[in-house]
């Protein structure tokens, strides 16, 4: 199951939270509010009752005594029903049998003990409140009080108090989703602020006056991007230093390698060889520094211009002395690419030159797409590569067996790196498989590069 | 013989450039400074000058400057930085061209000999037939003369930069791409495109009224540069 977010989580708590509490809050004031309600009703009916009481009792103290004509003349308003029981008859003011049997036993044995009572029952799904007062051996008066109002006093009440609680947790949900909202918001600007800086600008930084809590993140966060950056300025200004220091003496050598050359023929043959060396590894020398300096640079982001691909990969054929045939461009795809040109243009380079020397020459190059990415495939026809070596292939310093012998050594070990890099650069990657049909494929895929 | 000033500080690396530069037949010149060198150039001007970027005292894009100031002589920096900043810089001060300490001699000369075949008018009377002036708008370009007037009135320009206006207002009304314009001003198969942009800058600062909104060379963003009455 997938995690539910921060925000859904603290707003969710707040939520029950506050229905807990806002609930709790209603039943105990629904309780309290009930309970004395309730008991100031039967004071009050009781107090009724010994009232009515005395009347019937004064009523019924002459010889024959009409007993419904003594309950009829009380003054008991439509909410009070009296009920008399005398010598073991019960008299109403109707001959209505449920009166009578609202009287519960208990309470009549009660009464007739001696003792005045209250009890509530209900009576047809009505609630009542029975008052029993003792009148003499014999006669006991009860007096039957409906609580209908009451009971839509309580209705009314329950139905206030639920809603409010429902408001009160939508209120806290409500609060909670704001509070995180205001909390997160901290976070938000550091996720902007390090998005910022993974696509280069070094110039973002959190503003650290925005929130005293915060003070800590902010400082920290701005602390390490400072460092971050002055890191890679280190590492910037070392790599132009070391390509200072190390180019000027190799112009002096190629100068010099130049004038050796040029008097070969005045040369006798072991002075020819020694100098054929020294040229030809000047060259290597300058063809690894140019690549150590392109990889220590090729970490940033590539600069995409509009860039026609194909005259690219034509151009490097030519510069390979490789027939320009064998760059395909698939149907429907676009020649110009928006694409990084010097970094492009060496992904073809290095990629024919490893065909040529490891790959027993390229087969094809094609250019395709996969949705918006721009695809280079680079076909050789050479033994292929083991699935083994297929992720240390692109790691720095790491050359194949050479499948041609004048090749042994000649290659700087950086090629497919910088291919791997320039790549990187662009948001995509460079992997290796099987050609179909044999050989190797590498395949680059250089996202966002298409319409 | 042709002549090359090299203002190049360090001396092993001036004179091997300057072993190998009369290797191939140049009359090559070198001076640890720039001072020194400004001072040669005015005495007896090269055909081209190769100038160093970190030099003591004046600087290579300062010594550039002042080169620029009474000589349309073609400049090529040869420097072992290659920073975007450092490159710019020196084109905007006037350079035409630039290479990336170590350059191989054959390239360095290609590039010297690329710089020559368009400075026709330091060939003059070798051009076989004459070329008809070509008028854009107010601009009139007499390739022959190596004269660019703009409403009458000379518009002092460098070599290279001729050479691209010439190029431009050849085909006026169409677009050249980058490349284009590297292969057929510069003699690249496949260069720096920033040479073309900051030559195109220093273009517009001469022949258009306002270089911030271009009427006449205008750029078409993704293709390339056109100049248009």
């Amino acid at each position: 199951m997938r995690r539910l977010g921060l925000r859904t989580r603290v707003t969710a708590v707040f939520a029950v939270g506050a229905l807990l509490l806002s609930a709790s809050m209603a039943l105990v004031s629904y309780e309290l509010t009930r309970r004395s309600l309730l008991d100031e009703r039967e004071r009050t009916a009781l107090r009724a009752a010994y009232f009515d009481a005395t009347v019937v009792r004064a009523g019924l103290d002459t010889d024959t005594p009409d007993v419904v004509e003594v309950l009829r003349s009380l003054d008991t308003g439509g909410i009070r029903r009296p009920v008399l029981h005398l010598d073991g008859e019960w008299y109403a003011r109707t001959a209505d049998p449920t009166t009578t049997a609202a009287v519960p036993v208990e309470l009549r044995r009660v009464v007739a003990a001696g003792e005045p009572a209250v009890q509530r029952v209900r009576v047809d799904g009505q609630s009542v409140l029975v008052v029993g007062v003792p009148l003499s051996a014999s006669a006991t008066y009860f007096e039957i009080n409906s609580l209908r109002e009451l009971e839509q006093t309580f209705q009314v009440l329950a139905l206030a108090l639920t809603t409010v609680a429902i408001m009160v947790a939508g209120s806290g949900a409500a609060l909670g989703w704001y509070a995180t909202r205001h909390g997160l918001r901290p976070l938000t600007a550091v996720a902007d602020a390090a998005e910022k800086i993974a696509a280069g600008d070094f110039t973002a930084r959190l503003d650290p006056a925005t929130d005293p809590d915060l003070t800590r993140l902010s400082s920290s966060f701005n602390q390490m991007v400072d460092q971050l950056a002055r890191r890679i300025e280190r590492d910037r200004r070392f790599a132009a230093d070391v390509s200072h220091e190390l180019r000027s003496p190799l112009q002096t050598l190629a100068a010099a390698a130049s004038v050796l050359a040029r008097r070969r023929q005045h040369q006798d043959e072991r002075t020819a060889i020694a100098a054929g060396l020294v040229a030809d590894e000047i060259d290597r020398f300058q063809r690894l520094v140019n690549d150590l300096i392109d990889l220590a640079r090729s970490d940033q982001p590539a600069h995409r211009d509009p860039v026609d691909v194909v005259t690219l990969a034509r151009d490097a054929c030519r510069a390979l002395d490789l027939p320009t045939t064998l760059v395909h461009l698939a149907p429907d795809v676009p020649a110009v690419w928006l694409v990084e040109r010097r970094r492009v243009a060496q992904v073809l380079a290095n990629l024919l030159d490893n065909a040529v020397t490891y790959g027993g020459g390229p087969a094809s190059v094609q250019l395709g797409r996969d949705g918006s990415a721009g695809i280079i495939e680079v076909d050789d026809d050479g033994p292929g590569v083991s699935v083994e070596d297929r992720e240390a292939i692109f790691d720095r310093f790491v050359r194949g067996r050479a499948a041609h012998t004048r090749g042994t050594g000649d290659g700087t070990g950086l090629g497919l790196a910088l291919v791997a890099q320039h790549a990187a650069a662009h948001a995509g990657q460079v992997t290796v498989g099987d050609r179909p049909g044999g050989g190797a494929r590498f395949r680059v895929t250089l996202p966002e590069s298409l319409p | 013989m042709t002549a090359v000033l090299v203002i190049e500080d360090d001396d092993r690396i001036r004179l091997a450039l300057l072993l190998a530069l009369e290797e191939e037949g140049y009359d090559a010149l070198g001076t640890a400074t720039a001072e020194e060198g400004l001072r040669v150039q005015r005495r007896d001007p090269a055909d081209y000058v190769l100038v160093d970027l970190m030099l003591p005292g004046l600087d290579g894009f300062e010594c550039i400057r002042q080169l620029r100031r009474h000589d349309d002589v073609p400049i090529v920096v040869v420097s072992a930085r290659d920073d975007t900043h450092d490159i710019v810089t020196a084109l905007e001060a006037g350079a035409d061209d630039y290479v990336v300490k170590p350059v191989a001699i054959k390239e360095l000369t290609a590039r010297l000999r690329a710089l020559r075949r368009r400075a026709r008018t330091s060939v003059a009377g070798h051009v076989p037939e004459p070329v008809p002036v070509l008028v854009v708008g107010e601009l009139e370009i007499s390739p022959d003369g190596g004269e660019v007037r703009r409403a009458g009135q000379p518009v002092p320009v460098t070599r290279t930069e001729f050479r691209l206006l010439c190029e431009l207002a050849e085909h006026a009304g169409r677009v050249l791409s980058r490349q284009q314009l590297l292969e057929r001003v510069w003699g690249y198969d496949s260069g720096d495109e920033r040479l073309v942009d900051v030559h195109v800058g220093r273009l517009r600062q001469k022949i258009e009224s306002d270089p911030a909104n271009p009427r006449h060379l205008v750029t078409l963003r993704g293709l390339g540069y056109k100049l248009q009455r």
